[in-house]
């Protein structure tokens, strides 16, 4: 039983994030601070991998360089200011607020306020038009219970 | 409204194919370098032929100059020595910055200055030497403060040490014309007028 049991747990495991370097930390909120970092920051060479993922010397460079930051004890935004000083906000994955971006920022709220618009107002407009007509709903309804009574 | 509905879709779809008829043409690699109109970074490191002269930012300050970044490894680099040779006749300063690639002790590498420059010598009597002298990128720390993100990349630095250009990919006859030309000559103008002025 104990055999089966673990081998069912074998098999639950989860895929683990492997491939990751060992790096030497002296406390787990640093550690979890870099690999949020490396997760975050998007290598400049690769068009779309984070820096964890890439083995670009670029990438390389950049992870060396978060953990020497995260060593130093610097914050989170600390060391992102730091990256994007040098390569620019292609190298975060959230795009800040500028007036270049705003489009970004704004068109998905903008959709989203539209279509409520459209829904609400259809939805007033419906009962004014069919709905307020008896003579059809009568004719419907006869319909209806003609269709139901033949099976 | 009506009418202005019934027109809804052909505004949509032209609006779709001028955007995705844009996106043809422009190339996801070209983006501003962060350091535009930016003096150069800091930096202390040594010629990669005579380690013991070092170069700093004030050496390098005094006339406009292409900083060109780049490493026997990189075949396009290659590519643009010729080309750059032939700037460099032309009267224009390069100065390369040796981009070197990693090296694993895990896998038993190291690195030898000597053979390095070995290689350095072969590659730039075969294809041709533009530089005036390299600068060798330790640990590729320069780089990664000019935002470098491989190589060949060429920075166009004005005489007051500022980066007001900067090219991913080869320096190539069009490149030059289209991109460089224009501004280095204007950068060597203001540079010869500024010494004109100097008592």
């Amino acid at each position: 039983m104990s055999r089966f049991s673990a081998l069912l747990l074998l098999l639950c495991s989860l895929p683990l994030w492997a491939g990751q370097e060992i790096l030497p930390f002296e406390d787990d909120a640093k550690r979890q601070l870099y690999q949020e970092l490396v997760q975050q920051l998007r290598c400049p060479q690769c068009q779309n991998q984070n820096i964890a993922d890439s083995n670009a010397v670029v990438s390389i460079d950049m992870r060396n360089k978060t953990y020497e930051l995260v060593q130093q004890g610097r914050s989170k935004q600390e060391v992102i200011d730091f990256m994007v000083d040098r390569y620019g906000n292609f190298v975060h994955y959230s795009p800040p607020l500028n007036p270049l971006t705003l489009l970004l920022w704004v068109l998905p709220v903008l959709m989203l306020v539209l279509m409520l618009w459209y829904m609400l107002r259809r939805r007033q407009a419906v009962p004014t038009s069919e709905a307020s007509n008896p003579a059809l709903e009568q004719e419907l309804d006869a319909i209806i219970d003609a269709y139901r009574s033949k099976k | 409204m009506r009418k202005w509905l019934f027109f809804a879709p052909l505004a949509i779809f032209l609006g779709v194919s001028v955007f995705l008829f844009t996106g043809l043409f422009s190339d996801p690699w070209t983006r501003d370098s962060a350091l535009l109109n930016r003096p150069l970074p800091e930096f202390d490191l040594p010629d990669l032929m005579q380690p013991e002269q070092r170069w700093n930012r004030e050496l390098l300050t005094g006339e406009p100059f292409l900083l060109s970044v780049w490493g026997v490894w990189c075949p396009t680099c290659k590519a643009q020595l010729g080309f750059m040779t032939e700037l460099k006749e032309q009267g224009v300063k390069v100065v390369g910055l040796y981009y070197p690639l990693p090296v694993d002790p895990a896998f038993g590498d190291h690195f030898s200055l000597g053979q390095l420059q070995r290689d350095v010598q072969r590659e730039l009597a075969y294809f041709g030497n533009p530089y005036q002298f390299n600068i060798l990128d330790e640990n590729r720390r320069l780089s990664l403060d000019l935002g470098v993100s491989g190589s060949p990349e060429t920075f166009l630095v004005d005489a007051n040490g500022k980066i007001r250009m900067h090219h991913v990919g080869d320096i190539n006859p069009r490149v030059w014309r289209q991109k460089f030309e224009p501004a280095f000559e204007q950068l060597q103008q203001v540079g010869l007028a500024y010494q004109g002025a100097q008592p």
